[in-house]
């Protein structure tokens, strides 16, 4: 699926700016981002359900702009389920396959097997207000899968469940495209949804697509500013600071970053060469700041105690930073303890594009 | 206060209010029952003293009433019918489309209030002359018609509106046209909507008068309302037994209606009375 | 490689939406349209009704109007029969839906009861009413005499003031239980948690109403002021069918004007300018109505 310098207005909103994004078969995609940032849109594009405003939709070879939801090949699981509440179960299921025209009995025997697949076949008869949300949910996925589609479109179909039931069927929907293959594209606000079900992530906001690439690339390698604080729990630490250059000939690289009372020197090769001197943006990751011995100091302020890890707030001189220490440290608020940073792992931005400065960016 | 005494004195209160509301009603069953000897003794009775369906049997087999009655019903039972089948689709027209014009539509739904129905009978009598409908039932379903669809747009369009859109969206990914959506998910989910609508439709048309009394001349044409109020006009005495027994007879539907359906009456008046 | 991109979905979508609304459009232009350019139009002569033989007068019609004495009439009795009748439907609408929002036995029955004349054909309304109000057998004088709170039957349709008392009385009957209906509506939705917060913060009941109820149905009442304003304004039968505008025209509202000019004088050109008048005047509420929907939608 290919989508070319796609745009969608509504009325003087622009919702999506010059989406260029390939999908390749098989995948499965997440469209992530914060509510607002257009991903919705964007499915919604895909599934007919909206025109773009600009741009063209491909799905195989087929610019399918103005073809109807009907004829795509796409099946869809809203974030309400939307299942049909006059219809059984089984009906909700057959719908589409009546709408096809696929004759009995061969319609009951796919409703059926779908059924089994969804361990739904003692609720076919009911109603969907009479089934729980897990189940309505099922029944959901039941009616996109009896049709074999080529392409699935999800819409965060898990945030109406609680968070035992979506971790369940997080793994029952990674097991389920393992089995049949098929393209998957799903929206979601949540970051670990997207994290452990994707082949490849797409993060957007406010409609422009910021990076579009495999979990570990996003975490590892994140392209901006906003790609860098949206992934990962707790959220990487983001500092202002300044990037200056200088040669000090102790082994390490000719950067150095201040940010606030903080001075770091970055390990040569960390930058790209066309970095330059200048206000930057300092990520760093909670789990890369080591507690215990180090250069720098701080005052720890609230300690969160998670059972088997420990989120340590720290104050280095006027510098926040977040620390990920084990459960059972000892760090108590209010003491001054050192630190130190793994610096081959910080993450360094441009202040004003936001773009990533280190080395190892990729091409958006 | 507690609770309970609050309940009571509440009841009281309510109900003595609804009782004189409804007292008028009662009145007009009672006095269709009463012979007419006991209906002019002074002071009249409250409960009847002999009970006789005799104004009954006059009215159905002395008067044209019958007739009144069975070309009220035609002429309701009709103009419901094309009213909420114009109506539906014309309120999913307006709900779930987009074209230019629509808001106008909207807004002149509205401006049919404007509209006293003194203003709209010269025309439509007029225009009925040269059709050479005049003093048919036909002219009188096209005019009932005309006042009767803004109110059944109305009302549709607000039920229409509370239906997710959800819904039809994964119909049309499901494979249906925008059609098929509308028969095999809008229509079963706005059907109580719908039952109100022609409810509501059914009782405007049974109720009407001006434009019986101007569009019909004859008593083999004439509905209800303008039959009987043409019964007292040209008699020198007013027979109110009579009249009595026939206002009961005409209010049969209504009381039917209402003791079967009365909650999907007022819940729909109620949601979609505020709306514009 | 592919045939030109076919026409835009949308407006694939567009065209069946105007499809849909094509009849009911024709139904419009005969309702709104047609009459009102016909009015206008008929207005301009002088038409004799039952040959229907007319010529042209042009704006004499209009000159004559603003110098009837019955025209002016009309509009005062039209006022004063719209705000009396008014002012009753809504005092008794909403006290009577607060009341049937309290708890108490038969609830549901009350409400249903109490919407009855509302649905009632108003040939049975007034109907039953002439024979309540006759002046010799009615139940109406009976019960008054025996309270005595008259001492001689009183003509209730055949004399001043009573008979616009009357037709006020009756008009208020039959149409308050459609301000019933919504404002208990709007009661109904009105969350129980608010009165709850309220009462704990110690507010007590009379300071609970006007706190938080009347506030509540500002909105709900505003548009129900206006919508039976311009329904009692144009209201024909009831007025026809009670007094047929008597006695001597002191009930005669505007309705009727155009209803007797029209088939009893046998004017239809200066009916048609009462009628043109009328719409003006509705006009004028509508417009105030449209503005207030529209300004309750985006507050």
């Amino acid at each position: 699926m290919i989508f070319e310098k796609v745009r969608k207005t509504f009325g003087s909103t622009v919702a999506v700016h010059d989406l260029d994004l390939t999908i390749d078969e098989g995948e499965f995609v997440s469209l992530l981002g914060p509510s607002g940032c257009g991903k919705t849109t964007t499915l919604r594009m895909l599934a007919g359900l909206e025109e773009p405003s600009g741009g063209s939709i491909r799905i195989g070879d087929r610019v399918v702009n103005s073809v109807p939801p009907a004829q795509r090949d796409i099946a869809m699981v809203f974030q309400s389920y939307a299942l049909y509440p006059h219809m059984t179960v089984a009906k909700n299921i057959a719908y589409p396959l009546k709408k096809r025209g696929v004759p009995e009995p061969e319609r009951s025997e796919r409703v059926r097997a779908t059924a089994r697949l969804l361990e739904l076949e003692t609720l076919l008869d009911r109603k969907p207000a009479q089934l729980s949300g897990g189940q309505q949910q099922r029944v959901a996925l039941g009616r996109a899968l009896v049709r074999e589609p080529q392409v699935f479109l999800l819409d965060e179909p898990l945030s109406n469940l609680d968070a035992r039931l979506r971790a369940h069927m997080r793994a029952e929907l990674i097991e389920l495209h393992r089995r049949i293959g098929r393209t998957m594209i799903y929206v979601t606000h949540d970051q670990l949804e997207a994290m452990t079900m994707s082949t490849r992530i797409a993060v957007m906001n406010a409609g422009v697509l910021q990076q579009f690439a495999t979990p570990a690339d996003i975490f590892h390698r994140p392209a901006n500013v906003f790609v860098a604080g949206f992934i990962g729990s707790p959220v990487m630490s983001l500092l202002e600071g300044e990037l200056t250059r200088s040669d000090e000939g102790d082994g390490t690289g000719p950067f150095r970053v201040r940010c606030g009372a903080l001075e770091v020197a970055l390990p040569a090769g960390l930058l790209d060469r066309s970095a330059a001197p200048g206000p930057i943006s300092l990520g760093v990751r909670p789990e890369d700041v080591l507690l215990g011995s180090g250069a720098h100091t701080a005052t720890v302020g609230v300690v969160e105690r998670t059972g088997h890890e420990s989120i340590v707030r720290l104050d280095a001189r006027g510098t926040p930073l977040k620390a990920r220490a084990p459960g059972d440290t000892p760090t108590a608020t209010g003491e001054t303890v050192r630190f130190s940073l793994r610096v081959e792992r910080l993450h360094v931005f441009d202040a004003a594009t936001g773009n990533r400065l280190n080395a190892d960016a990729e091409d958006r | 206060m507690n609770a309970s005494r609050a309940r009571t004195i509440w009841s009281i209160v309510a109900w003595t209010i609804v009782l004189a509301v409804v007292f008028p009603l009662i009145w007009m069953i009672v006095t269709s029952v009463k012979p007419q000897a006991e209906l002019f003794s002074i002071p009249p009775t409250l409960m009847p003293e002999t009970i006789t369906f005799e104004h009954y049997r006059r009215l159905l087999t002395e008067t044209p009433f019958p007739r009144f009655f069975r070309n009220s019903m035609i002429l309701a039972v009709t103009t419901t019918v094309v009213v909420v089948a114009l109506g539906t689709l014309g309120a999913y027209s307006l709900v779930r489309f987009k074209y230019r014009g629509r808001e106008t539509l909207a807004t002149l739904v509205l401006f049919t209030y404007l509209m006293p129905s003194v203003v709209l009978v010269i025309p439509l009598y007029l225009m009925m002359a040269k059709l050479g409908l005049a003093n048919t039932l036909a002219s009188l379903v096209i005019a009932y018609t005309t006042f009767a669809l803004p109110y059944a747009l109305w009302l549709l369009r607000s039920f229409m509106t509370s239906i997710p859109v959800d819904l039809e969206s994964a119909a049309l990914v499901d494979g249906a046209s925008r059609i098929g959506a509308f028969v095999d998910v809008i229509l079963p989910q706005a059907f109580p909507g719908i039952v109100s609508t022609a409810l509501f439709t059914f009782i405007l048309c049974w109720n009407e008068y001006l434009f019986a009394l101007v569009l019909v001349n004859s008593d083999s044409v004439r509905p209800l309302t303008a039959g009987t109020m043409n019964m007292l006009i040209t008699s020198f005495n007013i027979d109110w037994s009579l009249l009595m027994a026939a206002s009961v007879m005409m209010s049969l539907p209504l009381i039917v209606i209402f003791t079967f359906l009365q909650g999907t009456l007022t819940k729909g008046f109620g949601a979609g009375a505020v709306k514009g | 490689m592919h045939a030109a991109p076919p026409s835009s979905l949308e407006k694939h979508y567009a065209r069946i939406g105007v499809v849909l609304i094509a009849p009911t459009v024709l139904v419009f232009c005969a309702v709104i349209l047609y009459p009102l350019v016909s009015a206008i139009y008929l207005s301009l002569f002088s038409i004799y009704t039952p040959t229907l033989a007319g010529e042209w007068v042009g704006v004499d019609n209009y000159t004559a109007l603003l110098a009837s004495g019955d025209f002016w009439s009309a509009v005062r009795n039209t006022l004063i029969w719209t705000v009396g009748t008014l002012i009753l439907q809504l005092v008794f609408g909403v006290a009577m839906a607060l009341l049937l929002n309290q708890s108490m036995v038969f609830r549901s029955l009350a409400r249903s009861l109490v919407l009855f004349p509302y649905f009632l054909s108003t040939v049975v309304a007034v109907l039953v009413w002439r024979w309540l109000f006759n002046d010799l057998y009615g139940i109406l004088n009976h019960v008054l005499l025996i309270a005595g709170l008259i001492d001689a039957p009183v003509n209730w349709l055949g004399q001043m003031p009573n008979a616009m008392i009357s037709i006020i009385l009756v008009g208020a009957w039959k149409y308050f239980p459609f301000v019933v209906i919504v404002v208990l509506a709007r009661l109904q939705s009105i969350p129980e948690q608010l009165y709850e917060a309220a009462t704990i913060d110690g507010a007590g009941p009379f300071q609970r109403f006007t706190d938080i109820t009347l506030p509540q149905l500002r909105d709900v009442l505003v548009v129900v002021v206006l919508l039976r304003a311009i329904w009692d304004f144009k209201e024909f039968d009831l007025i026809y069918l009670m007094t047929g505008g008597g006695p001597v025209g002191a009930t005669r509202v505007l309705s009727l004007l155009v209803y007797e000019e029209a088939f009893r004088v046998n004017r239809m050109g200066m009916a048609s300018t009462y009628a043109v008048a009328m719409m003006l005047v509705l006009l004028g509420f509508t417009l105030v109505y449209l503005r207030q929907t529209n300004r309750l939608e985006e507050g």
